[in-house]
């Protein structure tokens, strides 16, 4: 399959997907005028790529968002149910979350969708700025 | 001159106003205004936290603006909300506050009304249980929020959310929130 990347701005996160290293990467703040616009392209393209991949090594979704809105978590959360129903159809899956150690709302907000799904999903503290 | 900026820049200044937008907005203005108040708030060395919760309140309270404005795209009156809004950032003793109005027709007062209240007698544990069940609904056709906006409002807030109408004539009321973090 094609890698697929969307490159970043002031409210839209970089999203890009590797095949090789089986990683997706969202990276970036997430607040666009219209998130289901945004995100919608971004979720066909999973739904295509888990029908098509015969592959079982591990996925793995990236995940930094030092500031995302509601309606981005909202569409955060059906990528991750995405996610959810691979696991369930036997793929091997990893949720890796980073936050800024310094900043609990970000911890907050990665708890939030940590209890949300269930996937093997670590919160991983980063050093900020 | 009989009226000066200077005037209004002093009643900013009493409210303890630090930046303030009057009129028609759009998503660019909204980063703009955004980033400019983080960065004031990193000058002073605020703490991660309240920055991210300043900027957070910021865009969910002009996001949720932007987004009644959209819902009554098509309608004659659609002109006249979108350049009722105004959207404050200011600081006074007790922190950071974000203060926004916008005329909202009539018939909606109500069930806004009724969201907010909702919202403002709820504890921190029921807000988080409300953005959890409200999370899970399917997004209906041509929706463009979570619906969540205001609940997230309030899991941030130092003071209760204050919240107003006031009757403009008989199709608009001034609808007017002010959240403190």
């Amino acid at each position: 399959m094609e890698p697929f990347i969307v490159e970043q701005t002031k409210s839209t996160p970089l999203v890009a997907f590797n095949a090789e290293s089986r990683m997706l990467i969202i990276k970036g703040q997430s607040y666009p005028e219209n998130s289901f616009k945004f995100y919608e392209p971004i979720l066909q393209w999973l739904d295509d790529f888990f029908t098509m991949d015969r592959d079982d090594r591990l996925i793995s979704l990236e995940v930094s968002l030092p500031y995302i809105n509601t309606s981005s978590s909202k569409c955060m959360l059906m990528l991750l149910e995405k996610f959810e129903e691979a696991k369930e159809d036997g793929k091997n899956i990893v949720v890796n979350w980073y936050y800024d150690q310094d900043n609990e709302s970000e911890l907050e907000c990665a708890e939030d969708f940590k209890e949300f799904v269930e996937l093997k999903f670590n919160l991983i503290a980063m050093q900020g700025e | 001159m009989s009226s000066r900026l200077t005037d209004i820049q002093n009643i900013l200044g009493v409210q303890g106003i630090i930046t303030c937008f009057s009129g028609r907005f759009s998503q660019g203005l909204i980063e703009e205004i955004g980033e400019a108040v983080k960065k004031h708030m990193e000058a002073e060395d605020k703490p991660k936290n309240d920055i991210y919760n300043v900027f957070s309140i910021f865009v969910e309270q002009s996001q949720n603006v932007k987004n009644y404005v959209i819902s009554k795209e098509g309608s004659p009156k659609c002109n006249r909300i979108a350049s009722s809004a105004i959207i404050c950032i200011g600081k006074d003793e007790t922190g950071y506050f974000i203060w926004s109005g916008n005329i909202v027709e009539n018939k909606d007062v109500a069930p806004l009304h009724a969201k907010l209240s909702t919202v403002v007698g709820s504890s921190k544990e029921e807000l988080k249980k409300l953005y959890k069940e409200q999370m899970k609904k399917d997004p209906e056709p041509g929706q463009l929020g979570a619906g969540v906006g205001l609940i997230d409002i309030a899991r941030r807030v130092s003071l209760p959310i204050e919240f107003s109408f006031e009757k403009v004539d008989e199709e608009f009321s001034f609808y007017e929130i002010k959240v403190s973090v």
